[in-house]
């Protein structure tokens, strides 16, 4: 009896033990809820819409150097490295100042991470066609141009035809590995990867992307003018400016927004927001990536003399700023709320490279109607005058006027303050007096090319890291 | 009580290696006289399992047992045979055959040999042949104690645990608590919070069902348990009916807590109000001719809201005359302590706990049957925070053959729980000492929107007819109750099949189902609901306003589910080779899964009568940037959910073998698989496991010291296993809905790891457990060095490579815990009527991380985050902070940066910032005493935690805040500690203080980075060793004449003071320690029928 049971016993653990062992792999096979490794094509689409990680730019420290924004004392009392900026304080060593992380660096190789993940992966990616594999690797690659102009005109030195082959751009990666390698590349080289990937991308753009986030064709025809505008080739930048327009060449009309809204705009003492039209829904995106925050929130407030260089009768600047003053403080503050386009690219923009490109060429005239174009929707009907110019510094001025205005707290008045700083007679000395003393800025300061952040530096990884400015 | 005991030793000593079984068969081999009797305990119930054998004979096959009514029956040589009568738990007893044939024995028990058996969860073992480092607490000693909570329990009971750690972290990025193990099974408490998280949670179970807890603490003793050994086990077995007439026994405690609020280390009325006014006299802009319309702004901001500077401002902007102004500054500040004591009289209550315990326990020979019931009912602090819980429960065992058992049971729990949504200590506005909740005529105190906001935002409410943003405190805190209801059940069954004396079989299996559920019913009066309708209200152009959500009750339901199951089956081996070889071992699987699920939902315009809601718009809601007053709508404001599944599949073993019960040689194995991601098969297949030694010194043929009865040496070497729960080797990203574009977002959450393994601990252990005088005196010594190596540590993700400045996690890194440990139990005084007892615990660990390849990439993440960047060669749990450089002519703080040059702005330089010394405490232990005269006894428990520090965060300065008004940071006037009336005032000051000046934000010198330079200053990082009088006792058993009069087999009360009094080494750390915290007075009752 007892032997019995001993061997049935016996025979029941072994057999619950081996039972165990071949459905080990199902039992086990469960995987955890919430995260998952991607596999399909829209596992990959999905980085795209991630806002956080690939679609903002923060560009702090060139918004501060052009005093574009009102900085609060306790702010730049706090941040040593926004009051060299903000003060034009060429002893300051900003390298030391820029101790930690600065997310233009940080942010910007996210994204470009994001973007190399898809073009290393997308085309075998599953549950799509070829021609959709295609196309989500050709917007990675125009969102990776995006970024890499924006740190391109960050952390180094503007292009310069006779320099760009030698002088030192930032890390070209192209991977998304761990301990991926990459190479500090020269201004040649990273402007030659940022058209080569337009390049390759163009083919298989859509007109329509999926969302506003999707680069279409008419984005990377803008991306393309912004460039070669950038490199001083008028021509190309003409020829791909006015593709782009075949695209897209709607306005936004800021002066009917103004007229809907004019009670709250014209009551002085209130400051409640409007919606802003700046978001995803605008007629001008080609494609729309936001400034440094990827939610919804009000602009910075700016400063009673900033707002001395806009046109009179913008109905946009008044849409946006209403002057107040609070304690000791007075400036001009923000009233929209919402999303905004600072990142990305819109019709605003490749309107005013076309006429800065006419005005090159000597088409005074043709420079001013595309001009006028622009400003008809902005200034406000009774204010109104078409403008005119004789010479190509008069249109410049006209056209530069406007495009610092339009594209504020954008990457663009910066790095076209820099490319104006290398031609003579378009160079600017800024300058500001507070409580007595004078600052200027120079067309030469180093000031203009921002240091790597230590934290980069400090850590630079499978390649090396070398800095683009003194201090 | 004591025959549960005896039941309970007496069947743990059937599943011992050896015994009954051996003797058994030797019953009647000798020829001679046979002799019989019973032997029973000094209340007169028989002891089962009591060993009878002739005394001086090393020959163990000469004796037997007995049975289950304890009778017994040998054989003996002669009449001149010493019989030695023993039991565990009792003290041995020798007779003399002599002419009797029936020897009857009345054993007494010896409390302090109680211990010898261990139980670790998957087997029982005799302490003296075990190897490993166990530390058991006995049901009896948990007497002197409220029996509250698991934690508490073992704080000061079981060396090396402390703060509920044993014996250190061991784990970076890993589970850091023990494993607990009740009567078997592993139960794991792990619950989602609702931000996602997981928290693991002490089990329930009904604490005076508590028999005995076991700590495991090396790895002879806890690697059994694989992949969650690491951290330490505690064993927790529950009571057993014993033998005889039902028993009946019943307790009840009432525990009062009067409400303390340590209100005197803060600044009072008058101390706030003489700040307002220096504000006043230090702010540049109110000199001067603009100071009227500067006034003015500042009013119509509402940049201040404090009744203090309003009445200020109001005076410098001509509203009122300078003589209002002062008699209105005279009247707050008389007011001292005013907001606290009228929190203390309108919203607060001595808290108040009551507790009842009721079991019955019935036993016979073939079946053991056991009911226990818990009921608890607490009143908090808050008026409206109570709650109240009920225990069931109910175990079987029952012997279907003499080779077969079956053992079933069941525990369920059931919590009901209210809980005050809204903190009169944060109402949502800012408030000073002066203000109260009630107005002058004792009506309830009302915040007005007007007082708050600005004139523009107050226009705009009015204008628009918004709902109103008035707030008051006595109306809110009844409102928006949480109501909690929790239900847990926990049953298993386990079949115990002896298929030969030396071999058993057994198969477990529990099941586990808990579902808690949480609901809050925001009430549509209430400002919480009010404010989130209002921000969400947007007005078209013309000025018509369009509230997006219905105005209504908001009603929010929380359903978590949790289930576990839990298989088992093993052989146990056991036996006895040429009487003198003894091995035992076992050898089992086991499969585990626990599933927890996670779901929130809320629904607007709830009809509580109706049961209906409104239905939401929610996409567009997500996109309303435009607010009236600015709200945002989340997607967690509609639903949030979440899941977990760990799965694990194991094969263990182990084996022990005692030669002659002197030396004892053990090893154990296990493998582990499971589900968690992180867990490479390749990795999945390394084998946990351990070896040990021990000798038992005493049992030598050449030790002969009569005063120790007991000496022996342990050795153990082997590994422990920790896991980290959200890891995994493969890419991973998390997908969302995108608010704004629509369609679903991903991102990466981590990269690939194919590298990722378990978690591994090392544990060398030596040991020494001795007994002497007589057993008067036990204790045991142990030296530990436990090495964890392929710890998740994190390193420094590339900014170039994308990370930004987040950290990836991988298996490299290494700790080290070294500790020593001493118990020493001693009974000094042991008469008939008089017992003087005296336990004292030392435990000492230094903790070291020997490698790590991080580096915080940004200074204050070293400050704030200061276990994500450990540096090698310190503790892991360190406060890092900068050295104080004193104050400088102006009063501000000032630290010396990286170069040792004084700085008042934060160095942001990592060699600037020191590791200032760590939280964990090196020494830990306690000191308790019982003195037990007659019916009376007296006992004590101090608890010291020496050699660790605490950053002090009640410091008397006034921190900045954002501004909504002014749109930056600004100093925030309130209430702070009040030393900062010692504060630099003038030059020179900084010769004798160290307490800054206060700057105000208006001031040229305000930097708002100052309080980091000196909240993180080395003076501000103090001592926290204390001495905490954690628990009195006096307690009184009725007489058991009296008893028997009235029914009842013994009475006892027992009034107990807890956390009596704490002892700070240094002063200022006593308020951060809880030293002021009131005690809590127990009254208990214990009944036994």
């Amino acid at each position: 009896m007892k032997t019995k049971i001993l061997t049935s016993t016996l025979w029941v653990f072994f057999i619950g033990i081996s039972v165990l062992f071949s459905s080990c792999d199902g039992f086990l096979g469960i995987m955890p809820k919430g995260s998952k490794t991607p596999s399909t094509l829209a596992d990959y689409e999905a980085f795209i819409r991630d806002e956080y990680t690939n679609q903002r730019t923060d560009i702090t420290q060139a918004i501060l150097l052009l005093n574009d924004k009102f900085e609060t004392a306790s702010n730049y009392n706090y941040y040593p490295l926004r009051k060299a900026n903000y003060f034009w304080d060429e002893s300051a060593n900003r390298i030391e100042l820029n101790n930690s992380d600065e997310t233009t660096y940080y942010n910007g190789y996210a994204a470009i991470s994001s973007c190399n993940l898809i073009i290393e992966n997308a085309a075998s990616a599953t549950e799509a066609t070829d021609a959709e594999r295609n196309e989500l690797i050709a917007q990675a690659k125009v969102i990776r141009t995006v970024v890499y102009f924006v740190l391109a005109n960050y952390y180094a030195d503007t292009y310069d035809e006779a320099t760009a082959a030698t002088k030192l751009s930032v890390p070209l990666i192209e991977s998304a590995d761990l301990n991926a390698s990459y190479t500090q590349v020269s201004i040649q080289n990273i402007y030659d990867y940022m058209l080569n990937n337009l390049e390759e991308a163009l083919p298989y753009l859509p007109h329509e992307g999926a969302t506003v986030l999707h680069p279409t064709i008419g984005a990377a025809y803008a991306m393309y003018a912004r460039i070669y505008l950038e490199m001083g080739n008028y021509t190309l930048a003409l020829q791909n400016a006015n593709e782009a327009l075949t695209e897209n060449s709607a306005l936004y009309d800021w002066t009917a927004y103004y007229e809907t809204n004019k009670t709250q705009i014209e009551d002085a003492t209130s400051y409640t927001v409007t919606t802003s039209p700046m978001g995803i829904d605008n007629v001008e995106n080609y494609y729309f990536r936001h400034g440094s925050n990827y939610y919804a929130t009000s602009e910075s407030n700016i400063q009673v003399d900033r707002v001395t260089r806009f046109e009179a009768g913008d109905a946009r600047m008044a849409a946006r700023w209403k002057l107040k003053t609070v304690g000791a403080d007075t400036y001009y503050a923000s009233t929209l709320r919402g999303l905004f386009n600072y990142g990305g690219l819109t019709t605003t923009e490749v309107y005013l490279i076309k006429a800065e490109c006419l005005a090159r060429e000597g088409e005074y005239a043709d420079a001013m109607d595309v001009l006028n174009a622009v400003r008809q929707k902005r200034i406000l009907p009774d204010v109104y005058q078409p403008l005119s110019a004789s010479t190509e510094e008069q249109a410049m001025e006209y056209i530069r006027r406007t495009k610092d205005n339009e594209l504020i707290f954008s990457i663009v008045p910066f790095a076209d303050a820099r490319r104006f700083n290398k031609e003579t007679k378009y160079t600017r000395t800024l300058s500001k007096v507070v409580d007595g003393t004078t600052y200027t800025l120079t067309p030469t300061s180093h000031l203009w090319t921002m240091p790597f952040p230590m934290g980069a530096t400090s850590n630079p990884g499978n390649g090396t890291l070398t800095q683009n400015v003194d201090k | 009580m004591r025959k549960k005991i005896i039941v309970l030793c007496g069947m743990a000593l059937m599943l011992l290696p050896g015994t009954h079984e051996v003797f058994a068969q030797n019953v009647g081999r000798a020829s001679g006289i046979t002799i019989r009797g019973t032997v029973s305990d000094v209340d007169g119930e028989p002891l089962v399992g009591a060993t009878i054998r002739i005394a001086n004979s090393k020959i163990v096959s000469l004796g037997t047992i007995t049975d289950m009514d304890g009778k017994y029956s040998m054989s003996v040589p002669s009449e001149s045979t010493v019989l030695e009568f023993s039991f565990v738990g009792f003290a041995n007893q020798t007779l003399r055959v002599g002419a009797r044939r029936i020897l009857n024995v009345v054993l007494k028990t010896d409390n302090q040999l109680l211990d010898e058996v261990v139980v670790t969860g998957y087997q029982t073992i005799s302490k003296e042949r075990a190897t490993g480092a166990f530390s058991k607490v006995s049901g009896e000693k948990l007497q002197e104690q409220r029996l509250n909570s698991l934690s508490t329990l073992l704080e000061g009971r079981v060396a090396g645990y402390a703060n509920g750690l044993v014996r250190g972290t061991t784990t970076m990025n890993g589970v850091t608590n023990p494993l607990y193990v009740i009567d078997g099974f592993p139960v794991e408490s792990t619950r989602y919070t609702s931000t996602g998280s997981l928290v693991e949670n002490i089990p329930d179970l009904n604490m005076e069902d508590i028999e005995s807890i076991t700590v495991l603490k090396d790895a002879a003793a806890a690697s059994i348990y694989g992949a969650r050994a690491a951290n330490g086990v505690v064993v927790i077995v529950t009571k057993k009916a014993s033998k005889g007439k039902v028993e009946v026994s019943f307790s009840s405690t009432f525990t009062f807590s009067p409400y303390s609020f340590y209100k005197d280390r803060l600044t009072s009325s008058a101390d706030v109000i003489d700040l307002e006014k220096e504000w006043a006299e230090k702010n540049p802009n109110l000199q001067g001719s603009n100071a009227v319309s500067y006034a003015n702004n500042l009013l119509e901001n509402r940049v201040y809201t404090n009744q203090g500077i309003t009445a200020i401002l109001n005076a410098y902007a001509g509203n009122t005359t300078q003589e209002e102004m002062n008699s209105t500054l005279n009247t707050l500040s008389a007011k001292g302590y005013n907001y606290y004591d009228d929190v203390k009289k309108y919203t607060k209550t001595n808290p108040f706990y009551q507790q009842y315990n009721l079991s019955i326990g019935k036993a016979s020979e073939k079946n053991n049957f056991k009911v226990s019931l818990t009921y608890k009912n607490n009143q908090y602090e808050d008026k409206y925070s109570d709650d109240s819980s009920f225990g069931l429960n109910i175990t079987n065992s029952t012997d279907i053959t003499d080779w077969l058992r079956l053992d079933v049971g069941t525990y369920t729990k059931y919590t009901n729980a209210t809980t005050q949504t809204y903190d009169p200590f944060s109402p949502g506005y800012t408030y000073m000492p002066y203000d109260g909740l009630v107005d002058a005529q004792g009506n309830p105190y009302t915040s007005t929107a007007e007082s708050r906001y600005s004139e523009d935002i107050v226009n705009k409410i009015n204008s628009y007819g918004l709902y109103s943003m008035d707030i008051t405190p006595l109306d809110e805190i009844g409102r928006n109750l949480g109501k909690e209801k929790n239900f847990l059940n926990r049953s298993f069954v386990k079949l115990n099949i002896k298929l030969a004396d030396w071999l058993k079989y057994e198969a477990m299996f529990q099941y586990e189902y808990g579902v808690d559920r949480y609901n809050k019913l925001s009430d549509k009066e209430s400002y919480s609901v009010r404010s989130k309708v209002n921000g969400l209200a947007t007005a078209s152009a013309d000025g018509e306003v369009t509230y997006n959500l219905p105005y209504g009750d908001i009603n929010y339901e929380r359903r978590q589910y949790s289930s576990a199951y839990n298989f088992r089956q093993q052989l146990n081996f056991n036996k006895t080779f040429a009487e003198k070889h003894d091995l035992a071992m076992i050898f089992g699987s086991e499969i585990r899964s626990t599933k927890l699920e996670y779901k929130d939902e809320t629904q607007y315009g709830y009809d509580r009568e109706m049961l209906t809601y409104t239905p939401i718009d929610a996409a567009s809601l997500l996109t309303i940037y435009d607010g009236l007053m600015e709200g945002y709508f989340y997607s967690s404001d509609l639903s949030y959910q979440r899941e977990n599944v760990d799965r694990f599949v194991s094969f263990y073993g182990n084996a022990a073998y005692t030669y002659d019960d002197k030396y004892t040689a053990s090893g154990s194995l296990r493998w582990d698989r499971s589900n968690l991601w992180g867990t490479d098969s390749k990795y999945q297949n390394k084998p946990i496991w351990s070896v040990g030694a021990s000798w038992n010194i005493n049992k030598e043929d050449f030790f002969h010291v009569d005063w120790v009865n007991m000496l022996k040496l342990r050795l153990s070497y082997g590994i422990g296993g920790n896991i980290a729960k959200n890891a995994a080797p493969y890419l991973t990203a998390y997908y969302s809905t995108n608010s704004n574009v629509g369609g679903t977002q991903g991102a990466v959450s981590s990269r690939p790891n194919p590298e990722l393994s378990w978690e591994k601990t090392a544990t060398t252990n030596v040991g020494f457990d001795f007994s002497l005088f007589k057993n008067r005196l036990n204790g045991s010594v142990e030296y530990y060095d436990k090495q964890g190596s392929d710890l998740l540590a994190n390193a420094n993700g590339v900014p170039t490579e994308g990370f930004g400045y987040s950290t990836y996690e991988i298996n490299n890194g290494e700790m080290s815990n070294r500790g020593v440990e001493l118990t020493l139990s001693g009974d000094l005084i042991r008469t008939k009527d008089f017992l003087w007892n005296v336990n004292l615990m030392y435990a000492y660990n230094k903790n070291k991380v020997t490698y790590v390849n991080v580096e915080a990439p940004v200074y204050y993440l070293q400050l704030d985050y200061p276990s994500s960047y450990p540096r090698v060669g310190t503790p892991y749990n360190s406060i890092y902070g900068y050295k104080w450089a004193g104050l400088n002519e102006k009063g501000l703080p000032q630290v010396y940066d990286e170069n040792g040059e004084k700085t008042t702005t934060e160095p942001t330089s990592l060699d600037a910032i020191y590791d200032l010394g760590s939280t964990v405490p090196s020494h830990t232990g306690s000191l308790g005493s019982s003195l037990q005269y007659k019916d009376w006894q007296m006992s004590f428990m101090l608890i010291y935690q020496l050699g660790h520090k605490i950053r002090n965060t009640d410091l008397p300065y006034l921190q900045s805040d954002y501004n909504n008004s002014m749109d930056e940071y600004m100093t925030s006037i309130g209430a702070v500690n009040k030393d900062i009336k010692n504060r630099w005032r003038t030059a020179g000051d900084e010769a004798h203080t160290d307490v800054p000046a206060v700057i105000f934000a208006e001031s040229s010198d305000y930097y708002y980075g100052s309080y980091s330079v000196y909240s993180y200053a080395d003076i501000n990082v103090l001592d926290a060793s204390n001495i905490r009088l954690s628990n009195i006792s006096l307690s009184y058993r009725l007489p058991q004449t009296f008893c028997k009069k009235i029914f009842l087999k013994n009475a006892r009360f027992q009034f107990n003071v807890e956390n009596l009094y704490t002892f700070a080494f240094e002063k200022k750390a006593k308020y951060l320690l809880g030293g002021y915290n009131s005690p809590n007075y127990v009254w208990g009752l214990y009944l036994n029928f």
